[in-house]
């Protein structure tokens, strides 16, 4: 039953909005902006959950932890990253939303770099001097 | 056979982990950057016996790395000034407590042995405390040692007499340094202190403490002998209290 608050939730402020946007659209982009933070703080219950499973799976496998702490910290960054890039493309600025997901990419890029290195490493002692 | 299962249900866990989070990312954009590292992750989880079999630990070199990129990096460097002499702080602390935490169940063991060896050898009910203390390798008490660092050396011996009425057994926690006896002392006190005043007036009860108290004295001087001869111990480190002594105390 979730999905039809949040359906509602959506078409309520939709509505709001394009009646907002004739006579203050500094109003209406206010509107959706706090809509889009309300849905996201509805989910995030639900991402906690999934995640908590994923952690609890992992933890009673005796799974390597910092493999999964490196996993969430990429679904973070990324989510942190889709969600404030939208917001500002909603505001009309696209060339900062693209610099934001540019920000969210190097840092998820960032993340690789110390697997990277062991990998290297690795292959780098396998080779014969 | 152990580790290639552990290993096998690894990678299982990896992929299917990379693919549910491929699911749960939010946009296209970002997905092919999340795919790379996911990737990177599958590719380590499949190369980790030989990462190992080469260096040390995976996991632990990753969360190190990892640990410094958090400190160090991020958008605003510059706060990891004192984070060495932290680091070398904790360490320090760390180490000390784990010294204290083993002398005292050094000292709790040593006391059971040396009550053992009382009790073989006089019969006597007592109660022994050992203070541990760490003296430097070469100093006197611990010239076995040759390799420079602190050794534990029984500094402090305290041997309690029990009184030999049966109603009190010997206790058998051994909580090290001076809260043991501590603990023990008002459990015992209480019935004796009305009796201790009126000794002085009655002449045959003060008879009673001198006899008792040249057997007493030859008891721990026994007793003090054979630690010393036992244990190796400086002398004048024992200590030896009788019933009385202790009720004179409080």
């Amino acid at each position: 039953m979730d999905i039809i608050q949040v359906v509602g939730i959506g078409l309520l402020s939709t509505i709001l909005i394009l009646v907002l946007k004739e006579q203050k659209p500094m109003f209406a982009f206010l509107l959706a902006t706090a809509t889009g933070i309300l849905i996201f703080l509805f989910l995030i219950g639900r991402i906690g959950t999934v995640l908590g499973t994923l952690e609890r799976v992992a933890e009673s496998s005796g799974m390597e932890m910092i493999y999964l702490k490196t996993v969430f910290k990429i679904i973070g960054i990324s989510y942190i990253a889709e969600f404030g890039a939208q917001i500002v493309r909603d505001a009309g600025q696209e060339s900062i939303a693209s610099k934001i997901e540019l920000a969210g990419k190097v840092l998820i890029m960032v993340l690789a770099v110390p697997i990277i290195s062991i990998i290297i490493e690795t292959v780098m002692k396998l080779l014969p001097a | 056979m152990d580790w290639l299962g552990g290993w096998l249900r690894e990678i299982i866990l990896v992929v299917l982990l990379a693919a549910f989070v491929e699911m749960l990312l939010p946009s296209k954009s970002m997905e092919r950057y999340a795919r790379l590292v996911l990737s990177l992750l599958v590719l380590l989880t499949l190369l980790s016996p030989v990462v190992s079999l080469l260096k040390k630990d995976v996991a632990a070199e990753l969360s190190l790395a990892l640990g410094k990129q958090e400190q160090g990096g991020g958008l605003m460097p510059g706060q990891s000034g004192n984070s060495l002499q932290q680091i070398l702080a904790d360490g320090q602390k760390l180490a000390k407590g784990r010294q204290d935490q083993s002398l005292s169940l050094v000292a709790e063991e040593v006391a059971q042995q040396m009550q053992e060896q009382i009790v073989n050898e006089t019969d006597e009910r007592v109660k022994v405390t050992v203070k541990l203390g760490l003296a430097k390798a070469g100093a006197e008490g611990a010239v076995l040692n040759s390799s420079g660092e602190d050794v534990p050396v029984i500094t402090a011996v305290q041997v309690v007499l029990q009184a030999a009425d049966g109603a009190e057994t010997i206790a058998p926690e051994e909580t090290s340094g001076a809260s043991g006896a501590a603990l023990s002392q008002p459990l015992e006190i209480k019935p004796v202190e009305p009796v201790d005043i009126h000794i002085e007036t009655v002449p045959e009860t003060g008879q009673q403490v001198e006899d008792a108290l040249p057997s007493e004295s030859g008891k721990s001087e026994s007793i003090i002998e054979l630690l010393e001869q036992k244990w190796n111990l400086t002398p004048g480190s024992v200590q030896v209290m009788g019933n009385d002594d202790r009720a004179g105390k409080l």
